[in-house]
This record gives C-alpha cells, sequence and structure tokens, in this order.
C-alpha cells in the first residue's frame, strides 16, 4: 500500500562522511539524466542505481541524489516512498518475492509461502536476525504460466515446489 | 476457424507451428534475415500522413486491455510546432495473469522496436522511452541489447535512417519502473516517467495533447507496436482478413476486432503459455486446444478471460469468443489483455474475490477516496466471509462498495477501481449461490478458525 504514510517525524537520520553519490557514479549517470528533458525525471533510474550500489536507500543518498538532480529532497523522497521495490530500510542479502496473485494462488503458493516462512523462521516482511533473507509477498510478477513464481533479488524462480525452493535457499551463502 | 500463419509469434516458435523449447532471442542480423525492417523501409518512403492513414485503415485497436483504435491515437496529435514529441511505450504489464508484452521482449524485441521507428517516423515524435516494469530483470538485458543493436545499425541515433525529427536525433530509452500496478495507467506511467510517483491525472488535456513533460505524448502497449510493422508490409486489408471483424449489421463507423491477439492462458492446464490466434477465438478452443486442456483431476469452473479487472466467465460461458465485443452479452468489463485465468473446481470463488480485492487494495495509489477506502474495504468484507464471518447483510453491501467506486460511476480519476468494481461484481453475481451458502453458514466456524491461527 503505498500510500500508507511513515512516521518519519523526529527520526535520527544517520550520516556518513564519504557521500554515496560519489563523483565517479555522478559521471556514470550523467548520461541517463541527460536523456530527459527534466533533471528530475532521472529519479527513478537514478535510485534504482543507489540501491543496486548500496543495498538500500539511505536519507543521506536520497538528499545527494536529489541536490543532483537540483529538486528538494522531499521530492525525491515522496517518489522512493511512493515505489513497492525501494528500501528505505535495510533489508536482507537476499529478498525473497513470492508472488501471491491469482494464477500462483491457485497453483499453490499459500502452502509455499509457509513452508518457506517455516523454514526461515519469520513472518512475511520481516528479516532473518543474521540479516540473510527477507521474505516478502508481491503481486503478480509476470510469470503466470510458470506458476508458482518468485524472485529471489533479481533471479526469476518458475514452476516452484516447497521442496526445491527450500534446497536453492539452502544452497545460497 | 485457427490461424494458418503466425504473424506475431512469426519468429517465436509456438505451437501449433513450433515447439516452445525452442524459442531464442532473434536479434538483429536474424530478424532482417527473416524480412524485419523492411515494413520501416516501405513507411519511409511515403508520405507520414499516409503511414496514419494505413493504420487507421487497418483499424489495430489498443492490445493493452482498453481497445483504442491505435490510428486515432496517433491523429490525435496537435501540428508540428518544433517543439519536443514523445513516445512511451506501455510495458508495464502488471496486471496479473497477463505474460503477453514478455513473450515479445524476451524473445523478439527487434519486431517492436520497428513498430516504434514507424510510429516515430509517421508521428513525428524524436524520444521514445520503453517504459517497463521494475521486476523485469532478465528483461532488462534483453533489451538494453536490442536497443544498442538498433542504434548499431541505423534505426536510432546519429545515422538514423528516420533522419532528424523535430530538429533532434531520434532516440529510443529504456526507463525501469519499480513495482507500481498504477503506472500502466497511461497518465500514471506520464508521472512516473517524469520521476514522480505514479499518480494517474485528470483528463483531459489527454496525453496526445500534453503528455510527457507537458508535451504531446502518444502511449502505446508492446503488443500494439508490434502489430504496426506488419500492417505496413502486407497492407490495412490483408490485416482485415484477419479476426473477428466487425458485428454482424454494425455501421462502419462501430470499432471491430481485427488482427490477431496473443493470448496467455494459465491456471492448473496441460501447457500454460502464450498462444497467437484470431481476435474472436473461442476461450474453449485456447484451453482445450492450444492450452492442451485441463490437469487431469482437474475440472474447469471458471475462468477470469481478460487479467481479473475483466470479471469471470462460467461454465455456461465457456465458447465465449475472445474479441473486443466480449463485453456486453457475457457481462464482464470486456476483453482486457486475453489473457485467460482458468480456475478449477474445488477452489473456492470467495477466496478467488478476495485474492482479487486484496490486489487492489494493494495497488490502489491512493488519490481518489472511493478507490483508496473502497477496494480496502472490499478486501475486508471478503475476508470476513471466507472466514466464515459474513452476513447476508454483507453481500450487499460489497455490491454496494463495489458498484460505486471507478470511472463509470464518475468518482475516481483511472479505472483502476472500476476493476475492482467488476472483478469483484460479476464474481458475486455469477457465483451468488456460493456466496449466500458462506454467509448463511454457522458462525462458529470463524472462531474455530481465529483459534487454530492462534
Amino acid at each position: 500500500m503505498a500510500w500508507i504514510t511513515k512516521n518519519s517525524a523526529g527520526a535520527h537520520i544517520e550520516r556518513q562522511s564519504e557521500p554515496y553519490l560519489n563523483d565517479e557514479m555522478k559521471q556514470e549517470l550523467t548520461p541517463v539524466v541527460d536523456r530527459y528533458p527534466r533533471r528530475q525525471a532521472a529519479s527513478l533510474p537514478l535510485l534504482h542505481a543507489m540501491q543496486e550500489k548500496v543495498g538500500w536507500l539511505p536519507p543521506q543518498a536520497i538528499e545527494e541524489i536529489a541536490d543532483f538532480l537540483e529538486v528538494p529532497a522531499s521530492e525525491v523522497m515522496d517518489t522512493a516512498s511512493f515505489y513497492e521495490e525501494f528500501w528505505l530500510k535495510p533489508k536482507g542479502k537476499y529478498v525473497i518475492w513470492l508472488c501471491q496473485s491469482i494464477s500462483c494462488e491457485i497453483m499453490g503458493e499459500p502452502s509455499l509461502t509457509d513452508r518457506v516462512a517455516e523454514f526461515l523462521d519469520i513472518q512475511v516482511g520481516e528479516t532473518t536476525p543474521d540479516g540473510k533473507f527477507t521474505l516478502m509477498k508481491v503481486e503478480c510478477l509476470g510469470y503466470c504460466g510458470d506458476a508458482p513464481c518468485g524472485l529471489i533479488n533479481e533471479d526469476i524462480q518458475q514452476k516452484i515446489t516447497p521442496d526445491n525452493f527450500i534446497e536453492v535457499l539452502k544452497n545460497l551463502d | 476457424m485457427a490461424l494458418e500463419q503466425p504473424v506475431l509469434t512469426k519468429r517465436i516458435p509456438t505451437e501449433p507451428w513450433g515447439r516452445h523449447e525452442d524459442r531464442h532471442y532473434v536479434d538483429y542480423n536474424e530478424y532482417v534475415k527473416t524480412g524485419g525492417y523492411q515494413a520501416l523501409d516501405k513507411a519511409l518512403q511515403m508520405d507520414r500522413t499516409a503511414v496514419i492513414d494505413e493504420i487507421k485503415a487497418a483499424e489495430i485497436r489498443g492490445r493493452g486491455g482498453a481497445g483504442f483504435p491505435a490510428g486515432m491515437k496517433w491523429s490525435f496529435l496537435p501540428p508540428v510546432d518544433g517543439g519536443r514529441r514523445f513516445l512511451a511505450i506501455n510495458a508495464d504489464e502488471s496486471e496479473p495473469a497477463t505474460f503477453k508484452d514478455r513473450l515479445l521482449i524476451d524473445y523478439d524485441p527487434h519486431q517492436v522496436v520497428e513498430g516504434i521507428a514507424i510510429c516515430m517516423y509517421a508521428c513525428q515524435l524524436d524520444t521514445a522511452y520503453f517504459y517497463m516494469r521494475g521486476e523485469y530483470h532478465d528483461q532488462r538485458a534483453i533489451l538494453e541489447r536490442a536497443f544498442k543493436e538498433a542504434y548499431d545499425n541505423g534505426i536510432f541515433g546519429p545515422n538514423s535512417r528516420l533522419g532528424q525529427i523535430n530538429g533532434r536525433n531520434p532516440d529510443l530509452f529504456l526507463h525501469r519502473g519499480a513495482g507500481a500496478y498504477v503506472c500502466g495507467e497511461e497518465t500514471g506511467l506520464l508521472n512516473s516517467l517524469e520521476g514522480k510517483r505514479g499518480w494517474p491525472r485528470i483528463k483531459p488535456p489527454f496525453p496526445a495533447v500534453a503528455g510527457a513533460f507537458a508535451r504531446p505524448t502518444i502511449v502505446n502497449n508492446v503488443e500494439t507496436l508490434a502489430c504496426v510493422p506488419h500492417v505496413m508490409e502486407n497492407g490495412p486489408d490483408w490485416f482485415k482478413t484477419l479476426g473477428k471483424g466487425r458485428p454482424e449489421g454494425a455501421p462502419p463507423h462501430v470499432p471491430a476486432s481485427f488482427g490477431t491477439k496473443l493470448i496467455g492462458v494459465s491456471g492448473p492446464v496441460v501447457r500454460p503459455d502464450v498462444y497467437e490466434e484470431h481476435l474472436g477465438v473461442k476461450m474453449s478452443y485456447c484451453i482445450e486446444e492450444l492450452a492442451g486442456g485441463m490437469l487431469p483431476g482437474m475440472e474447469f469452473k471458471a475462468a477470469i478471460p481478460g487479467g481479473i479487472s475483466m470479471g469471470v466467465l462460467t461454465k455456461d460461458e465457456y465458447d465465449a469468443p475472445l474479441d473486443f465485443d466480449i463485453g456486453k452479452p457475457y457481462g464482464i468489463l470486456g476483453l482486457g489483455t486475453a489473457c485467460i485465468t482458468v480456475i478449477p473446481e474445488g477452489y473456492s470463488m470467495i477466496s478467488c474475490a478476495r485474492n482479487l480485492a486484496r490486489f487492489y487494495a494493494r495497488e490502489s495509489c491512493g488519490q481518489c477516496t472511493p478507490c483508496r477506502e473502497g477496494t480496502e474495504w472490499l478486501y475486508k468484507i471478503l475476508t470476513r466471509i471466507e472466514a466464515g464471518d459474513g452476513t447476508t447483510k454483507d453481500l450487499d453491501l460489497l455490491l454496494e462498495v463495489a458498484s460505486s467506486m471507478g470511472i463509470m460511476p464518475g468518482t475516481t480519476i483511472c479505472g483502476l477501481s472500476d476493476g475492482a468494481n467488476w472483478a469483484v461484481r460479476t464474481i458475486v453475481n455469477k457465483f451468488w449461490d456460493e456466496f449466500e451458502a458462506a454467509v448463511k453458514k454457522n458462525r462458529f466456524v470463524s472462531l474455530s478458525v481465529a483459534n487454530n491461527n492462534n
């Protein structure tokens, strides 16, 4: 639910002296910004790039992106908080997204989710204490013909059976 | 009558013409060798307005769900004023049960790229943004490769064979979304493209007049653009031999169903996959012949014919023809994306409705109150009924809430809640007995459910 506002008033922002958006990254991303007639339009590509590098989107990184795009930080925060794929808090090393939409549910997603949650000993939306796995449920991933499906970070898993999937998870380091 | 020759899947092996195991990425050279980019060359010889006239004459209707005639959309653009004009390709494909555009992106992206180039030439659009949903990670590398091949071979960039458009070199860029269903709505997509939250805009102005960056913009679905080269190559008359055509006795201004359609079949069937058939093909044919019928031991109960927003078809409507006129006679919203989800006997329609309602509650962007609150409310009511805690009054409430949100009752900006409205309402109306039985059940059931969960 993208529209639920997150309580951030009074939140302490952790800062580091080294910028997240360093000169090298800026140079790399300048051609991407130039693709658009307005700098703000590069928000999504920049947030994607930042998340790929850092793993999530720290508030300081959002401020730096906003400076680079010459818009207020609140604008970039507004965008980042709207989209499901952007992480405003740290996540596990492996994020498991299990599709819960209609085709996957018919093909056995509920029992799959239960098995995975039991194996990882966490609830949906939580991260394991060692920071290795985060379990998420997500709406349609577009692999309905290969239901049930899921993503482990960026790798699509198709026609999952609980046993095979747990085997895959066991083999991740 | 079954389709004789594949059109959109010409280079993508698909049953019955090929085996889907043989599918592979068709690169630029292979695409050209099999007749690719000839349609673009043919279009470049023609006058720009003549190209638009051809597309108009072919009556290609948008394949993204709404079915708006593409040629007409193209002709809505205002005259060139020297400023920039954009094309946005809608590959957001987030509608549950829809996975047809991914087939084109995965295996034959040049077909889409050729359609993009023709559209940019005809409508004088200088920059195209390929808006693809963020969850398509593998497809990112595929598209980047295809776009690079297109640049290297003079489709786009400084050496483009389109020449300069609006005083600029034509460009095609990939823009990735980040997981929001509402960005598939054309104005939501434009806001997302501008780096804002994907809130749909109030129309008018329509995107053709003031779209991305407040400039004239065309938004087309991937499959629609993939049809364009075939029309240019073979002519509108050929295109009109495909598909069901105009409803019988209808005057020529009534929109018709011409061409072929990619049809995805998912659920408990033998070969769930994307197939190509004439528009107007019977749903039973898709399930039985193309997808190989139901899995052993499974029986057909109902099907959602075109993405979940369209509503549901029952066993009595098994032979429904999948064309743009499916809506009225079968009491559903329309053809949608023509991707069928089969629901087997034994799966509760209440669970089904609950699943669909949860989708809309989760994906509502929150801009309009009836949708933001209504979708969540529907989900709560359905969860309650599923748990055995529902009352007869809940069913009335459910229908009342559902029918008061959407563009059609006139309470929201975009069609997201029309989807929720139709999905839930058709299921409840067509499976009334099942819902009625559920609300009349002994109410102690829910307590036992609650106890088991603790």
